[in-house]
């Protein structure tokens, strides 16, 4: 969160908005946050934000769900009550892996798809019960806001200058926990 | 306008003499009589007794080590006698004789090493054709889906098909003088005493195979010309015309082509053992096929790129290529196993012959190669920047395009000269010679056109993908 | 801009002069609107058909399996016959989502959320049926491996009924986070553009709590990709299992090898067979002609050529390599010449008929583009593909391998029922789901409007930069800025700070939605077609006046013409100085008379 006095600036656009995002930040205003109806090609790398890492994760989670069916599978099937079906004797994992390759496999991608979802819902803070947080309802319908940093710039020719970049509304945000 | 080196096309004739050199030895020193035959037998055996005690090959030396005797024989455990899968396999090998006297058996081996060159040729032969074959479909798909991405990769893949007439004649052709190397049911005498190959000789007769030989030769290379015929007419076009023509031909092609890819699979390969059948063969071979040329279309246009003659190319294409080459070596392993696990779990003696054969005698190719076809591809090429990278993917296609080799070569190899397939000389050489036939062909087919398309409607597309 | 290019050859995926605002206001409307008199006849139907289902179940349940029509050669029939078409019919959401999303098929955004839904919604009914035949469902928990009283007595992994388990479980649960996932932005749009406080609350919950920060979106985008990177081969892998409970063990001692690849080919075709039929009725419902368009259903018929393709080869390669293996009993399956001869030879040529002949006409392009024969070839695959279950599964046990215990199947009422009932509970849930949920994944179809939008295609095509042509004029306009920003504190959770434009006049939100309303009544105005028309020429207009009109998005006569007294009185609660003084001079009626 910024400290202080944000710019909250409303674009109508998003090649306006993509436009704006890159001319504001060669200015070297800060832009602290950008609350967008859908997603907008480009603007994470616009933004200079850095890459996600949930597609590591999802792949870490996989690993583990496939450990998780080998291990239960190889105790079940083998170490503890190790059965003769269908002639294939269940004393090796290896030589029965064929018929255990399905359960392998969707394990894997149950563990690897609900924990990176989880994941993600954690990390960008949603969840049932959550209170929305942008700051404009219309930023869920055709309205990009950029949320600027104010601090230790002067309003009016920032403000200015966000207009001329294509803003159609910008309002001061004052942070009350910060003032 | 690429222009083919003189250096690669030294290269490539090297390549060939040395094959051919190599083909024609190949040929010349298959065993003429079964006391030769014998000879070898013996001399390999003396060689293995000699050292390699963990060399298994041949159904003889199963007593030498323990514990792969255990591992492979998990059939006659379980059937509770020993030499079970053994004795089954030998029955799939004779076609069904129940007689075991050693005459006709070291007959038997002296046919299979007499085919053994055959199968090399083949497995080569076919191999490349495949390849482009396998781009002509990409590039059918690519223009029937209306792809955005790829037309700026049109001129590469057809420069790759350009290997298509020669390799498809040459393939046909050497399956027609193989003949009985490969066909049983082409010896007449055998059907005579075969109730099951009588009841398939409506189909599996001479004269309708060979035609059908040539009709899937032909349906192929009439579309590859017409299409590349229009793609060039495109370059000058006014209209659309050229495009739309390719758009249809691509379709009735792609139908043409799923029809015949299994027809094409039954005859020249599921044919061999021809007691053997299997509902999925066709595609598995199919999947073989796409994800080999996809490898090959993205090493051509490294390459090409590397020597800076396909600026226009981005990473994102690149990286598009990449992606099909993991999705086909997925889609490949889906499908062998596929295949694997029904026959595996069923476990019906006629069918289970196919794959107790590989697992016992070509046991570490025949697991091996699905580390190279799917466990290396999924670990390179899973991340999404690898994909980017050039040698990254050059390398991965070297270990998919290893890998599909020896999956034809167990296709081959097994079914047509039982336990004594191995790669040597003659193996070597056919890989050469279609090698330099195949850089030959596609390096005169690139350098025939710019290699930049002009006027298809989704070129923009093209060059602006970014993905 | 590039990124948005496409190539002018495309046929536009989004007709009508479409803007972002258009999007949330159409995809909106069914939800925030009411249910119209043919939403309750069809509910009340499905929810009848429902009802009778349940009733059957609860008498099989009560009574025992023995109320079906299954005798001892035919031990599984109806029931899983049914299971296998739900579960079949539940491949093309996920296909959609999955598959069209990795292979970048724009399309897809306007079909994906119902194909989704009906994903889910189709494989709760075929979960029903392995449960209900299990006799005793409430001891459903024993197929799960959970340590239990009876010691080690594990479940079987070597058995394709337990893989179908773990199979249709992850698939549907992964189905239903890919579908959540998606649908937040969604919720998160009618949160904040309802004016219901009871649906703010209900759709403030379901949302999450959704924002929209771009941090968000990047992970959005990249769950949303390793999400379709994990579904496709878990759909592939579903029906693969699916198909791997026949091929292993329906008969003993046959099998085909083709049946994996097949039975996907076979549940995409069927899957995307009854996207069509709900699609095409929904888009009609809803009006959602200018978003599920021709050319959609066009591409969508494509898909199913394609399948039903694959399907053929597949059935000729079943035909012939049973007569090619030389194996008398192949001649009893359930694709060979004695099916077709036999005494199922009606199910065998509804088959064939159904599902290689009637989609052939597809090929033509006249009659892909065609709505009504679409619909029908639809229902008819519908029909082909159960049928398809039934034979494999009724035929080949009707002559096993013991010619004494041949048999037949008929079906009692209980079977039919149950099987209707599925039908009812479907729909059920599914015209709920159209009440109430956004059915067009919005925030997806904006992302392509400019690419894919008829109007940006025009514009685009005219050589114009695409830059700033999305504003809408009923949520903002270009007015005169005001002098100074106005000052508002973030400690509260009101979020109406902004003063610009509208702004000017209107203080609340729910002014906001009513100037809204107003626009939806009288039309909206759109610069890139239209002119505005000189309002001062209305007597009692003024150059003042005119600003304020302009800055509520009323530019034209036309727009004027259409106040009826509940617009006059909203803009006299909105502009000053103006009591009913357009009543008075019934501008309506002056800007008719301007108009010709």
């Amino acid at each position: 969160m910024a400290s202080g006095n944000v710019l909250h600036v409303l674009y109508n656009d998003d090649d306006v908005l993509m436009k704006a995002v890159k001319e504001i930040r060669a200015k070297k205003y800060r832009i602290t946050e950008a609350y967008t109806p859908f997603p907008v090609h480009g603007l994470d790398k616009a933004m200079g934000l850095p890459h996600t890492r949930l597609a590591i994760c999802s792949f870490i989670y996989g690993l583990i769900g496939l450990s998780v069916a080998t291990l239960m599978m190889n105790f079940i099937m083998i170490e503890d009550w190790p059965r003769n079906i269908g002639g294939k004797p269940s004393f090796s994992y290896l030589q029965n892996m064929p018929a255990f390759v399905p359960i392998m496999f969707e394990l894997t991608v149950f563990f690897a798809a609900h924990l990176m979802v989880i994941t993600f819902y954690l990390r960008s803070k949603i969840w049932p019960f959550k209170k929305a947080e942008n700051p404009d309802p219309r930023t869920t319908d055709d309205h990009f806001l950029l949320e600027v940093d104010a601090a230790g710039h002067d309003i009016d020719s920032l403000s200015k200058f966000l207009y001329e970049t294509g803003a159609s509304e910008i309002s001061l945000i004052h942070n009350e926990e910060h003032a | 306008m690429y222009k083919f080196s003189s250096k690669l096309r030294l290269f490539a004739i090297v390549c060939m003499v040395l094959g051919l050199i190599g083909l024609v030895f190949g040929f010349l020193s298959v065993p003429g009589t079964v006391e030769e035959a014998n000879e070898i037998l013996a001399a390999q055996e003396a060689h293995h007794s000699g050292g390699e005690a963990h060399h298994e090959d041949g159904a003889a030396h199963h007593e030498e080590g323990a514990e792969h005797h255990e591992e492979a024989n998990f059939v006659d455990e379980v059937k509770g006698e020993p030499g079970y899968s053994e004795r089954a396999m030998a029955g799939d090998k004779d076609m069904g004789h129940a007689a075991h006297e050693d005459g006709e058996h070291m007959e038997h081996v002296l046919h299979q090493m007499q085919t053994k060159p055959w199968s090399a040729t083949f497995i080569a032969a076919f191999f490349f054709m495949m390849i482009a074959l396998g781009t002509l479909v990409f590039y059918a798909i690519q223009n029937a889906a209306q792809a955005g991405w790829s037309p700026l990769l049109f001129r590469v893949m057809e420069g790759i098909t350009a290997y298509l007439l020669p390799g498809s004649v040459i393939v046909l052709l050497v399956v027609i003088f193989a003949g009985e190397h490969f066909y049983p049911w082409m010896n007449h005498e055998l059907v005579a005493e075969d109730e099951i190959l009588q009841g398939k000789s409506g189909y599996l007769n001479f004269p309708f195979w060979l035609i059908r030989g040539i009709i899937y030769v032909a349906g192929w290379n009439l579309y590859r010309y017409f299409a590349v015929k229009n793609s060039r007419d495109l370059d000058t076009a006014e209209g659309l015309q050229p495009y739309k023509n390719i758009f249809k031909y691509s379709i009735y092609f792609l139908a043409f082509f799923i029809v015949t890819e299994s027809t094409m699979a039954w005859d020249w390969f599921m044919s061999m053992t021809p007691h053997w059948y299997s509902t999925l063969f066709a595609w598995y071979i199919f999947a073989s096929i796409i994800v080999s040329a996809v490898t090959v279309i993205a090493i051509v246009t490294v390459s090409l790129k590397a020597i800076g003659q396909l600026e226009f190319v981005n990473d994102s294409h690149l990286h598009d290529l990449a992606k099909f080459m993991f999705g086909f070596s997925v889609f490949w392993t889906y499908l062998w196993f596929g295949q694997f696990m029904l026959i595996w779990y069923a476990n019906i003696p006629e069918e289970v012959t196919y794959f107790i054969l590989r697992i016992q005698e070509y046991n570490p190719i025949f697991f091996g190669m699905l580390i190279l076809n799917f466990v290396f591809p999924i670990l390179i090429l899973m991340n999404s920047d690898f994909k980017r990278v050039s040698w990254f993917v050059v390398i991965a296609g070297i270990i998919i395009l290893v890998g599909h080799y020896i999956d034809i070569f167990l296709l081959v190899m097994p079914s047509t000269v039982g336990p004594y397939g191995s790669f040597g000389i003659t193996e070597l050489a056919a890989l050469l010679f279609f090698l330099g036939l195949f850089i030959f062909t596609v390096g005169m087919g690139l350098s025939k056109v710019s290699l930049r398309p002009k006027n298809n409607p989704f070129l923009v597309e093209s060059e602006h993908f970014h993905y | 801009m590039s990124s948005h290019y496409e190539a002018p050859i495309r046929e536009p995926l989004i007709l009508g002069e479409k803007s972002y605002h258009d999007i949330s206001v159409d995809v909106g409307a069914p939800i925030l609107g009411k249910a119209n008199k043919s939403w309750w006849i069809v509910f009340s139907i499905a929810l009848v058909a429902f009802l009778w289902g349940l009733g059957c179940i609860v008498y099989t349940v009560s009574t025992g399996i023995g109320v079906w029509g299954l005798n001892k050669t035919i031990g599984w029939a109806w029931d899983i016959t049914n299971f296998v078409w739900w579960v079949g019919i539940g491949h093309a959401g996920t296909l959609i989502s999955a598959v069209l999303l990795l292979f970048r098929q724009k399309w897809r955004m306007a079909i994906n959320r119902s194909a989704e839904a009906m994903t889910i919604f189709a494989v709760v009914q075929a979960g029903l049926f392995p449960i209900i035949h299990m006799g005793r469902p409430w001891l459903a928990y024993w197929v799960l491996p959970i340590p239990n009283q009876f010691g080690s007595l594990w479940v079987n992994f070597n058995s394709p009924l337990l893989w179908d388990v773990f199979a249709i479980s992850t698939y549907l649960s992964v189905s239903l986070v890919f579908w959540w996932t998606g649908l937040l932005p969604d919720f998160a749009m009618i949160r904040d553009r309802t004016k219901s406080p009871f649906q703010q609350k209900i759709y403030g919950i379901l949302s999450f709590g959704w924002s929209g920060r771009a941090k968000d979106w990047q992970r959005f985008e990249e769950v949303s990709l390793v999400l379709a990177g994990l579904a496709t081969p878990l759909v592939l892998s579903v029906h693969t299992i699916v198909s791997f409970d026949f091929a292993t063990s329906v008969v003993p001692g046959w099998h085909s090898t083709i049946f994996p690849p097949y039975f996907v080919a076979g549940a995409i075709f069927s899957g995307f067979a009854m996207v069509q039929t709900l699609l095409l009725v929904m888009r009609k419902v809803v009006s959602l002609e200018n978003y599920i368009t021709i050319v959609h259903i066009e591409f969508m018929n494509k898909v199913i050529l394609l399948t039903g393709g694959i399907v053929t080869v597949a059935y000729l390669t079943e035909y012939f390599i049973g007569w090619y293996s030389g194996v008398p009993y192949e001649n009893y399956t359930y694709l060979s010449f004695g099916a077709a001869t036999g005494p199922y030879w009606w199910a065998f040529w509804a088959l064939i008929i159904c599902n290689l002949i009637v989609p052939l006409t597809l090929w033509v392009k006249k009659w892909r583009r065609n709505i009504l024969w679409t619909f029908i070839v639809a229902l008819v695959i519908n029909i082909g593909m159960w049928f398809e279950r039934f034979d494999i599964i009724v035929i080949c046990l009707s002559k096993d391998r013991l010619a004494s215990s041949w048999s037949m199947f008929s079906p009692t009422f209980v079977d039919i029922g149950v099987f209707v009932g599925t039908i009812g509970f479907f729909f059920v849930l599914f015209l709920l789901y159209a009440r109430t949920f956004p059915v067009i994944a919005q925030a997806e179809v904006k992302s392509i409007l400019k690419s894919s939008g008829a109007r940006y295609k025009r514009i685009r095509e005219s050589g114009k930069d695409l830059a700033g042509t999305a504003t809408d004029k009923r949520t903002s306009t270009y007015a005169e800025r005001p002098a100074s920003l106005s000052v508002a504190s973030n400690a509260g959770a009101t979020h109406h700070q902004s003063t610009v434009n509208a702004d000017v006049l209107v203080d609340t939100e729910a002014k906001k939605a009513e100037i809204d309303m107003m626009l939806a009544r009288i039309g909206t105005y759109d610069p890139a077609t239209q002119t505005p028309d000189d309002l001062t020429k209305i007597s009692g207009v003024g150059p003042v006046l005119e600003q304020k009109l302009h800055q509520l998005g009323i530019y034209t006569y036309d727009q004027v013409s259409k106040m009826t007294k509940e617009e006059y009185d909203l803009l006299d609660e909105i502009i000053d100085a103006f009591p009913g003084r357009a009543e008075r001079d019934d501008w309506a009626g002056q800007a008719q008379k301007l108009k010709n």
